[in-house]
C-alpha cells in the first residue's frame, strides 16, 4: 500500500473538465511532482487532494479514505499545502501562524483558553518550541515577531511553507513554492526542499509549471496536460518519453 | 375571491414600492458590490424634497417630483465622489459601515429640517375606483404605473445607452472595461445618480401610500432588503420580481394568516419579510436570479 | 534557541503592568472622589458599553463576522433580566447567568447563518433579527410586557455580603449608582479578561485565522462551524449580560429600544475604539458611550443645540448625538480604520523612540 493513493479523480466546473481520471501513488518519503501548463488542473487536484473541492473518484491515505471529509479533517489526518497565491493570516506574527498550523495538534478550547489555567499554558510553550524549531530551519528568525503583511513575497512563501511544516504533515502539498521568485530565492527555497525530505523524512508533491526546478529535484514525476495525465515517471524517463517531448518541451525549448 | 383580488391589488402596489426601492440597491450593488445603507435615507430625502417644492415652494407636483429627482442624483454623485470614492479597494465590512454612517447622518439632517411628520399632499389622495367588488385606489394605480415606467426606462437604459452598456461592462469585469476605456468613477457616479433618481419615486410612493411623510421612512426603506435578496442582490429584473412576490406575500399574511394565528402577534404581516428571507438564504443564497461568484485559491 | 515565556504573559512588559495597575487603581477610587449622580450614570453606561462591545468584538473583530443583530442579544438579556432577576426574583448570580445562556443559546441557532452567508448576505439577515425581535419583544406580552414594556426595578443586585444597591465599608457607604458602577466594571473587567485569553491561546487564533483567509484556516484544520458558530455563541452570550445590566440600570425595559441604531452604535464604538483588539472596545466604550449625556449636560455652551424646537438653535439634541455617531463612524473608518487604541500604539511608540535617542 502505498502512503497516498489517487484514483481516477475527476472534476468538472459547469461542464468544463479540469480533472478526468487522474490517478498516481505517492510512496512514503518520496518527493514527487506535477508539472503541466498553466490551467492544466494542477491546483485542481490539490484543491482535492486537502477537501476544499469534492471529486469524483478515490483518494487514499494509509488506506482511509478522504473524498467526502471536509478540509479541516483530512488536515488533521495529516496532509498540508501551501498555495501559489499565497494564503497567509496576513494580521499575525509569524509565530502565530505557524502555532495555526499546529492547531489541529492542540486541544485548548474556548473554555480552557478563556480561563488560561494548566493545559492552556503549558499547550502553549510546548507548541511555540516546536514552531521555534521550524523558524530556526527555515532561517526566519528575524521576521518572528513581525506582521506578516509587510514581508517581502519570497519570506512569505517560506513562511507559508513553515506553517504547512507545523502541522507535522504525512504528506506536503507543495503548490509553485518559487512562483515569482528570483534566482536565489529559487535556489534557497529547493535547498529548504531537500533539506525537509531530508531530515524530516516527509512525502512531498510539488507543483510546478517550470520544469526544470523539479527535474532536478523530484524522484518522479507526473505530467499533466488539459486535466489528463500524459506520463508518469522518473525524471529520466520523462525527458525521454515522447508524449511529454511533443506536448511540452517540444513547444517549451 | 374579491378578498383575494382586493389583497392581489394591495400586495402588487406594495411589492412595486418594494420593487422600486430594492432597484436603488441593486444598480449600486451592481456596479460596486457593497449594500449602499444610505440608501433608505436617499428614499426619505426623496419624499421630503417632493414636499419641500410642492408644499413649501408651492410648485406642480410633478415639478416637484422631478426637482427631487435632480436634487437627489447631484446629492447621490457628491456623497459617492467625497466618501465612497475614498473606499474603493476597502473590505465590504468597512464600506457598509461608512453607508449606514451616511444613512444617519441623513436621518438626522431631515429631521433638523423638517419638521417630523409632513403631509405630501400628492395629487392622488383618498380617490379610488372599483372594478367589479376590486377597489384600486389612485395611489396604487400609480405606484404600480410609475414602477413599470421607470423599470421600463431602466431596461432602455442599460439595454440602449452607451452608458448603460458600459455599466453592464463594468459589472461583469471592471478591469477588463477600464481596459476598453471606459471611466470606471464615471459609471459608479452614474449608477448613484440613478439610485437617487429611483429613491423620489420610491419615497413619494411609499409616503402617498401611507398618507403621510415621516422619519422612519428610511426604516421602511430597509423592508425591502427581502425583495432584494429574494431577486438575488445583482439582478434589476430579480428586484422587480422580488418586489411583487414580498409585496404580495405581506398583504396576504395580513389576509389570512394574521386573523388565523393569532399567536403570531400583531403586525406579524410587517416582519413577514424577513422570515421569508431568512429562508431563502438558508435554502438558496444567490436568490432566484443572482449569479454566484466561485471563490478560488 | 529557548522560548521566551514573556511572549506568552498577558502584559509583557513592565510599562503595560503598570499602567493597567494604574487603570485599576483609578477605577477602583473613582466612586471615593466622584459622587455626583451625572457622572457615575455616565460612567455606569460606559460600563456596560464595554461589555457589550467586547462581546461583539469577538465577532466582529476577530473572526471577522459582521453582525448588525447585537441590539437583539442585548434585548434577549435585558428581558431575562427583567422576567426572572425582578418578577421571578432569582438571585443576581442566576438571572445573570440565564442571560448568558440564553444570549449564547440564541446565538448558537443564529451561527450556522454565518457559515452559508458571508460579508453582506450576514449583514443583511442580522439586521432581520432586529426586525423579527422587535416584534417579538412587541407581542410576547407574557414575558416581555409587550409593548407597555416591563420594570426591573425589582431585580436582585446582592452577591453573597454585598448588596450592590446599597453596600459600604468602614467609613464610607455608596450609593445604588456606585454600587452599580462596580458591578458593571467587574463584569467589563471579566469579559476583557476571557476575551484577552481566548485571543493569545488556540481558540481565539484560530477566530482570526477565519478571519483573514477562511479557506486556509480549515486547510490547516480549523473547523469553520466549530469557529463560525463559536464566537456567536461567545458574543451574544456578552451581549446578552450587557443587556440585562443595561435593562437594570435603566429599570424599565420596552421593545423599541433594541433597534437597528443601538447595533449600529455598538459597531461604531468598536470601530472608533479599535476594531480587533480587546482595549479598543473599552476605549471606544469609554469615548463614545458616554457623548450623548455629556453632549445634552453641556448643550447651553453649545448654541447650535436646542431642546425644544423653536427656542433658537438648529439641531436637536438627540439629532446631534446621533450624527456625532454617524460622523466619527464615517471619520474614523476614512482616517484611522484602526481606532483610538492604534493612535495610543503610535503614540507609545513614539514615547520610546524618543525615550531611547536622548
Ligand atoms: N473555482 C473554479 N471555477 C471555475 N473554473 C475553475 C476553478 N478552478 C479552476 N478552474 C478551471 O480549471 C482549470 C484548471 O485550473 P487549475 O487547476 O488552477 O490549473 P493549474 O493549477 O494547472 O494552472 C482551468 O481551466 C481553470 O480555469
Ligand atoms: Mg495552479
Amino acid at each position: 500500500m502505498s502512503l497516498l493513493e489517487v484514483r481516477e479523480i475527476s472534476l468538472s466546473f459547469g461542464g468544463v473538465r479540469a480533472i478526468s481520471d487522474v490517478t498516481f501513488d505517492v510512496e512514503a518519503g518520496e518527493l514527487f511532482a506535477v508539472i503541466g501548463p498553466n490551467g492544466a488542473g494542477k491546483t485542481s487536484i490539490f484543491n482535492c487532494l486537502n477537501g476544499v473541492y469534492e471529486p469524483r473518484g478515490s483518494i487514499k491515505l494509509e488506506g482511509l479514505e478522504l473524498t467526502g471529509l471536509p478540509p479541516s479533517k483530512i488536515a488533521s489526518l495529516g496532509i498540508a499545502r501551501t498555495f501559489q497565491n499565497l494564503a497567509l493570516f496576513s494580521n499575525l506574527d509569524v509565530i502565530s501562524n505557524l502555532m495555526l498550523g499546529r492547531h489541529h495538534l492542540m486541544k485548548t478550547g474556548f473554555i480552557a483558553g478563556a480561563l488560561w489555567v494548566g493545559r492552556a499554558k503549558r499547550e502553549e510553550i510546548v507548541h511555540r518550541r516546536r514552531c521555534e524549531e521550524i523558524v530556526e530551519l527555515l532561517e526566519l528568525t528575524p521576521y518572528r515577531r513581525q506582521p506578516i503583511g509587510t514581508l517581502p513575497y519570497g519570506i512569505q512563501k517560506r513562511i507559508e511553507l513553515g506553517r504547512a511544516l507545523a502541522m507535522d504533515p504525512k504528506v506536503l502539498l507543495l503548490d509553485e513554492p518559487v512562483a515569482g521568485m528570483n534566482l536565489e530565492e529559487t535556489e534557497g527555497m529547493a535547498r529548504y526542499i531537500l533539506d525537509i525530505r531530508d531530515e524530516l523524512g516527509v512525502a512531498m508533491v510539488l507543483v510546478e509549471h517550470d520544469m526544470h526546478f523539479v527535474m532536478d529535484l523530484a524522484d518522479r514525476l507526473l505530467v499533466l496536460e488539459f486535466g489528463q495525465v500524459i506520463a508518469v515517471g522518473t525524471p529520466e524517463q520523462i525527458a525521454n518519453d515522447p508524449n511529454v517531448i511533443r506536448a511540452y518541451l517540444g513547444e517549451a525549448s | 375571491m374579491d378578498k383575494f383580488l382586493n389583497l392581489l391589488v394591495a400586495g402588487t402596489a406594495l411589492g412595486s414600492i418594494y420593487a422600486l426601492v430594492a432597484l436603488g440597491f441593486v444598480v449600486v450593488f451592481k456596479s460596486t458590490g457593497t449594500i449602499n445603507f444610505a440608501h433608505g435615507g436617499f428614499v426619505l430625502l426623496g419624499a421630503y424634497l417632493t414636499y419641500n417644492y410642492s408644499v413649501t415652494w408651492d410648485l406642480p407636483f410633478i415639478v416637484a417630483m422631478l426637482m427631487a429627482m435632480a436634487t437627489m442624483a447631484i446629492l447621490a454623485v457628491i456623497l459617492e465622489r467625497l466618501v465612497l470614492r475614498k473606499l474603493v479597494g476597502q473590505p465590504a465590512f468597512t464600506v457598509i459601515m461608512v453607508t449606514l454612517g451616511l444613512l444617519i447622518l441623513i436621518q438626522q439632517v431631515q429631521q433638523s429640517i423638517w419638521s417630523t411628520e409632513v403631509l405630501l399632499d400628492d395629487p392622488w389622495g383618498t380617490d379610488q375606483w372599483e372594478l367589479g367588488g376590486v377597489v384600486i385606489t389612485q395611489v396604487r394605480f400609480f405606484t404600480v404605473l410609475f414602477a413599470a415606467i421607470v423599470v421600463l426606462g431602466f431596461f432602455l437604459f442599460f439595454r440602449f445607452s452607451a452608458w448603460g452598456v458600459a455599466m453592464r461592462a463594468a459589472a461583469i469585469d471592471q478591469e477588463a472595461a477600464l481596459a476598453q476605456g471606459i471611466s470606471v468613477a464615471r459609471v459608479f457616479a452614474i449608477s448613484w445618480a440613478i439610485a437617487g433618481v429611483v429613491a423620489v419615486v420610491a419615497g413619494v410612493m411609499l409616503g402617498a401610500d401611507s398618507a403621510s411623510v415621516n422619519s422612519t421612512l428610511s426604516f421602511s426603506a430597509l423592508r425591502a432588503f427581502p425583495a432584494m435578496i429574494l431577486g438575488g442582490l445583482d439582478s434589476p429584473l430579480g428586484a422587480i420580481v422580488g418586489g411583487v412576490v414580498i409585496g404580495v406575500t405581506e398583504v396576504m399574511t395580513t389576509g389570512y394568516i394574521e386573523p388565523n394565528a393569532e399567536w403570531l402577534g400583531q403586525g406579524f404581516h410587517s416582519v413577514m419579510p424577513f422570515v421569508v428571507m431568512i429562508a431563502i438564504l438558508v435554502l438558496k443564497p444567490t436568490g432566484l436570479f443572482g449569479s454566484r461568484a466561485v471563490e478560488r485559491v | 534557541m529557548a522560548t521566551d515565556d514573556t511572549a506568552l504573559r498577558l502584559l509583557p512588559t513592565r510599562f503595560s503592568r503598570v499602567s493597567i495597575g494604574l487603570v485599576v487603581a483609578v477605577g477602583v477610587l473613582v466612586p471615593f472622589v466622584v459622587s455626583g449622580d451625572f457622572w457615575m450614570t455616565v460612567l455606569v453606561s460606559a460600563g456596560i458599553f464595554a461589555m457589550g462591545a467586547v462581546g461583539l468584538n469577538v465577532l466582529t473583530g476577530f473572526t471577522g463576522q459582521v453582525s448588525l443583530g447585537h441590539a437583539f442579544f442585548l434585548g434577549c438579556g435585558a428581558y431575562t433580566a427583567a422576567y426572572l432577576g425582578a418578577a421571578r426574583g432569582w438571585p443576581l448570580p442566576l438571572w445573570l447567568l440565564a442571560a448568558g445562556v440564553i444570549g449564547g443559546v440564541i446565538g448558537g441557532i443564529v451561527g450556522p447563518f454565518a457559515l452559508r452567508l458571508k460579508g453582506n448576505y450576514l449583514v443583511v439577515v442580522t439586521l432581520g433579527l432586529v426586525f423579527i425581535g422587535i416584534h417579538i419583544f412587541e407581542n410576547w406580552d407574557r414575558v416581555t410586557g409587550g409593548t407597555n414594556g416591563t420594570s426591573t426595578s425589582q431585580a436582585e443586585l446582592s452577591l453573597g455580603f454585598t448588596d450592590f444597591r446599597s453596600f459600604s465599608i468602614p467609613g464610607k457607604d455608596f450609593s445604588e449608582l456606585q454600587g452599580l458602577y462596580y458591578l458593571v466594571w467587574i463584569l467589563a473587567g471579566l469579559f476583557v479578561l476571557v476575551s484577552a485569553n481566548i485571543v493569545r491561546s488556540r481558540p481565539g487564533r484560530a477566530l482570526q485565522a477565519v478571519r483573514d483567509r477562511d479557506v486556509a484556516a480549515e486547510v490547516v484544520g480549523i473547523s469553520l462551524p466549530r469557529y463560525k458558530i463559536g464566537a456567536f455563541v461567545i458574543s451574544s452570550s456578552m451581549a446578552a449580560m450587557a443587556g440585562a445590566m443595561l435593562g437594570v440600570q435603566q429599570q424599565f425595559v420596552g421593545p423599541t429600544s433594541w433597534n437597528i441604531f443601538l447595533s449600529i452604535q455598538y459597531v461604531a464604538i468598536i470601530i472608533v475604539g479599535g476594531v480587533g483588539m480587546v482595549s479598543g472596545a473599552v476605549l471606544g466604550a469609554l469615548f463614545l458611550g458616554p457623548l450623548p449625556e455629556i453632549v445634552e449636560k453641556y448643550s447651553d455652551k453649545l448654541p447650535f443645540l436646542y431642546e425644544v424646537k423653536g427656542e433658537g438653535g438648529i439641531v436637536s439634541i438627540a439629532a446631534f448625538n446621533e450624527m456625532l455617531f454617524g460622523a466619527l463612524l464615517i471619520v474614523f473608518l476614512l482616517f484611522e480604520p484602526r481606532g483610538l487604541a492604534a493612535l495610543w500604539l503610535r503614540a507609545k511608540a513614539r514615547f520610546r523612540t524618543a525615550r531611547s535617542t536622548p
